[in-house]
């Protein structure tokens, strides 16, 4: 049976070979470089910035990278932040002009300045920030801002918004406000600009990074289906590793250099790599190399090359003769949040914005905060769950129901009671979404200081305090005196956070912390409200990542149109019998994709209990229970 | 708080206001404003009232945007009214209190300058803002001034800029919202204290609030830029302005409500 199994592995291969090989010949016919929507040879950039003394400063951000995109291909560019990827798409659209090297886009040398419009006439481009695209007050009338500036006449421009707004399913908003649309509907917005130029090239710079992940799904979709059926190039950059999957082609751009290349399922085999230059598998690919690496087999790339092979390939591994000690397969101990204390507890809660009772934003919700734990809120933009957490710490005063607040001295304390509010404050932190927007003071120090100086704390033991806030999020001392405005996009957040820190809540609510961050700052992020929790606070989770609620959270609750769906731990929340309205985590779905997998290769059912947590724990049990159904089969 | 603000924002009802040519709005509307500070009667100041619900009703302006249009001005007026009163002696003494002293003349002036300031803002509201897109104002101003073009004024990109104000009106009300939610997460107050700790409170929010005006400047740049957005060299208009029978009639009808106003004024029946 072995023979048999790398017999095939072998045929596999060779197959694969061949069509790499194929691949690779017809990139090479298509040498010319008219053939390419792209052309990119050793291109290097620099930003300029004064360093305030007048002396200009060079930083640069592409050094020599090359890269190729054939006509009518979705590649995506993959990096962390700051890797340069974003200047590279810049450059592409001539929205930036390279210090050296050759850019040649849809056959035109960039060089020739007449040439200049024709690129960038054929070029759409779609940003991260979807407010910061739109110029058009009126829907329509932004889908016409490209088309204008291109001088289509009437009735074809007229036309052509109608059907770019037809396309992306935004025909019923067509005299609407822009501002006024969802996050997820701006971008389609964004898209539908696009495709009222007729571009031959769209680039995506990150362009789903602010989307919950249905807007992200649907925005995907109308862009694959432009790619489809109009023939459309597409560029993509980002560091959402499930998002690439989906490319034919992906680049990897790691500090102004292009560190890996080839098709999505060939870079994922090389895990390590993958992780080196600060992102990492997507779900599926990485539940599949870690049941390998314990099986001790190698990863390839025909391993990956869909789900459904990787999970073929995923179960092969799983069912083989297991050559892991048992000892590697013993699950992490995880320390569970014993105290069953409640800490802050909501009654009733319902609540309206604006005139009309009827429609609530929040109905009828009642939660009990464990002392200790990390509960996630989670659910789709729009569920209510930001108006829930404004009433937490009595930003919001409830229109029906309570909220309390237990103190360390087991006093209760009430949130539409106007006197107990400053304290309530105090006990219940809330660090909005991207709180680096909310930076004000000259230096890191008083920012940070601001709360203690409001909640009147004498200014001598201002100091100390603001160290430990300092500390917990894992901030250089050395920055305290810094502009808040000269750091990072990362190091911002910590100011922010050490800014609600520094009071030393016990309730901390953080609401999509790891938004806009790339998958290395992610499990940074993570790992702090690891420590915080170590520490005792007591953490609320607002998330729309149910990956992450699952692997990092005590306790799950789902929101839905304003309702509390369920309250439960993440085994109990997504257990196969349960609600199936809750979305599952990916990990969750890829995992009961192998399991069935492994059931009929091993010709039984076998009771895999819940998905665990993280792509590891879940390979370790799935490991376990095959070892047990094994061992009860030959007794 | 600032959601509140309707001056400025578009109410689309779809009233054959809404549809007439907004130069012709504008137009009319400054016609208005010069009849409306030329009234003194009265008898013309019950008509230009008259003529501006007319105006409101044609419009189908709800009550509650009226409401919520006036809420904000409603003290101003107050204040005007009050300054008035007290200040102005001429005439016929109708009421003394201490060194307060009310004329009739002074009444009269008073609740003429209310009632104007207050009529002021409604012509403000039906004849541009509320039935007009930002963007459709812009074109209109851009319109009416292109003969400077020949002088070099940058009409067309003043009227871009006006445009793109008031597009990021919404937006940054928006994020208000949001920054003083999360400074008074952090114990910051804006309601309570003296006025000059108030003041020296929404630094906490003004200086967020210009650091992300300036990236939304920037960043709505480049992106303008990747729209292929070069000034208003060979553009071409969505919708573009175009004088109709409808828009002449309603242009008529405008006019013989100021016709009206200014009879009641001067026409001593």
């Amino acid at each position: 049976m072995i023979i048999y199994e790398i017999s095939q592995n072998f045929y596999q291969r060779s197959v694969y070979t061949d069509l790499c090989s194929f691949y690779n010949e017809s990139m090479e016919n298509k040498g010319k470089t008219t053939d390419y929507a792209v052309h990119i040879d050793s291109v290097s950039f620099s930003y300029r910035s004064d360093d305030g003394s007048g002396t200009e400063m060079l930083k640069p951000a592409l050094d020599g990278v090359s890269i190729d995109i054939p006509n009518g291909s979705y590649v995506a560019v993959l990096g962390p932040n700051g890797s340069g990827k974003s200047t590279l798409a810049k450059i592409i659209d001539l929205l930036e002009i390279p210090d050296e090297g050759t850019v040649v886009v849809l056959g035109i040398n960039s060089k020739d300045e007449e040439n200049f419009w024709d690129i960038r006439e054929n070029c759409s481009y779609v940003f991260q920030n979807p407010d910061n695209q739109i110029v058009g007050t009126i829907v329509e009338e932004d889908v016409a801002f490209g088309p204008e500036n291109l001088g289509v006449p009437n009735p074809e421009l007229r036309e052509r918004v109608d059907q770019a707004l037809q396309y992306v399913g935004l025909t019923a908003y067509a005299k609407r406000e822009a501002a006024h649309l969802s996050g997820g509907q701006k971008q389609k917005l964004a898209i539908a600009g696009a495709l009222a130029m007729k571009p031959k090239l769209l680039i995506l710079d990150e362009s789903t990074a602010m989307l919950d992940p249905v807007s992200r799904d649907e925005f995907l979709s109308i862009v694959e289906k432009m790619h489809k059926e109009q023939g459309i190039t597409v560029v993509t950059i980002t560091h959402d590793m499930t998002e690439a999957s989906r490319c034919e082609y992906a680049y990897i751009v790691e500090k102004g250099h292009v560190t890996m290349q080839g098709k999505p399922h060939e870079l994922f085999a090389d895990s390590e790599k993958i992780r080196r230059s600060g992102l990492e598998l997507p779900v599926y690919a990485e539940l599949t190399s870690e049941l390998m690496r314990f099986q001790r087999l190698k990863v390839t790339a025909s391993d990956l090359c869909d789900q459904n092979t990787a999970a073929g390939r995923a179960a092969d591994a799983a069912a083989a003769r297991i050559s892991c000690k048992s000892s590697e397969l013993e699950s992490e101990h995880v320390k569970k949040s014993s105290s069953e204390k409640v800490i802050l507890s909501v009654k009733d809660l319902s609540y309206s914005y604006g005139d009309s009772k009827k429609e609530k934003t929040i109905e009828n919700i009642n939660l009990d905060v464990r002392e200790g734990e990390i509960l996630a809120i989670t659910g789709h933009s729009g569920c209510g769950k930001t108006t829930l957490i404004s009433h937490l710490n009595g930003l919001i005063r409830p229109q029906n129901g309570t909220v309390e607040v237990h103190t360390s001295d087991d006093e209760i304390l009430i949130t539409s009671h106007p006197k107990e509010i400053k304290r309530i404050r105090q006990n219940v932190g809330v660090v909005f979404q991207y709180p680096e927007y909310q930076l004000f003071a000259e230096t890191v120090y008083q920012d940070i200081e601001y709360g203690l100086k409001q909640m009147g704390i004498e200014e001598d033991k201002r100091k100390d305090m603001i160290l430990t806030a300092v500390r917990s999020v894992g901030l250089d001392e050395s920055l305290l005196d810094n502009s808040p405005f000269e750091l990072s996009g990362g190091q911002k957040r910590r100011v922010a956070m050490a800014g609600v820190l520094v009071m030393k809540p016990r309730i901390l609510v953080l609401d999509e912390p790891a938004s806009g961050l790339d998958p290395k700052g992610r499990k940074e992020m993570f790992s702090l409200i690891g420590k915080l929790k170590e520490n005792g606070t007591t953490i609320i989770l607002v998330s729309h990542n149910m990956d992450e609620a699952a692997c990092y959270a005590d306790r799950i609750c789902y929101m839905k149109s304003g309702k509390l769906l369920c309250i439960d731990t993440p085994e109990a929340v997504f257990d196969s019998n349960g609600n199936t309205d809750i979305p599952r985590p990916l990990l969750h779905d890829f995992s009961m994709k192998v399991r069935s997998e492994i059931c009929k290769k091993l010709g039984g059912m076998i009771d895999f209990g819940p998905v665990r947590r993280n792509a590891r724990e879940e390979a370790k049990n799935i490991l376990r229970e095959v070892i047990l159904y094994r061992e009860d089969h030959h007794a | 708080m600032l959601k509140e603000m309707t001056l400025g924002k578009y109410c689309d009802t779809k009233s054959p206001l809404h549809r007439t040519d907004p130069r012709i709005k504008t137009i009319m509307y400054i016609v208005y404003l010069v009849a409306l500070f030329m009234v003194k009667s009265p008898a013309a100041i019950i008509a230009a009232a008259a003529v501006t619900f007319i105006q409101l009703a044609v419009a189908k302006i709800p009550f509650r945007v009226i409401r919520s249009t006036l809420m904000p001005i409603l003290p101003l007026a107050a204040f005007i009214f009050i300054l008035n009163i007290f200040s102005i002696r001429d005439g016929e003494v109708l009421f003394t209190w201490h060194r307060i002293i009310v004329t009739n003349e002074g009444l009269h002036k008073a609740i003429l300058m209310a009632v104007r300031i207050i009529l002021l803002i409604l012509s403000t509201s039906v004849l541009l803002t509320l039935t007009t897109t930002p963007l459709k104002t812009a074109d209109a101003l851009e319109s009416l001034f292109s003969p400077l073009k020949i002088i070099k004024v940058p009409v067309h990109e003043m009227a871009m800029m006006m445009s793109i104000a008031l597009r990021f009106i919404p937006t940054l009300s928006e994020e208000t919202d949001k920054i003083m939610k999360a400074q008074v997460s952090r114990g910051a107050d804006y309601d309570t204290g003296t006025v000059i700790n108030r003041i020296k409170g929404y630094i906490t929010v003004l200086i967020p609030l210009f650091v992300s005006s300036f990236k939304h400047a920037e960043e709505l740049a480049v992106a303008m830029d990747a729209r292929c957005y070069r000034g208003d060299v060979g553009r071409t208009k969505l919708n573009p302005l175009k004088i109709t029978g409808k828009d002449i009639l309603a242009a008529l009808l405008l006019a013989s409500g100021v016709a009206l106003i200014l009879v009641f004024e001067f026409v001593r029946l």
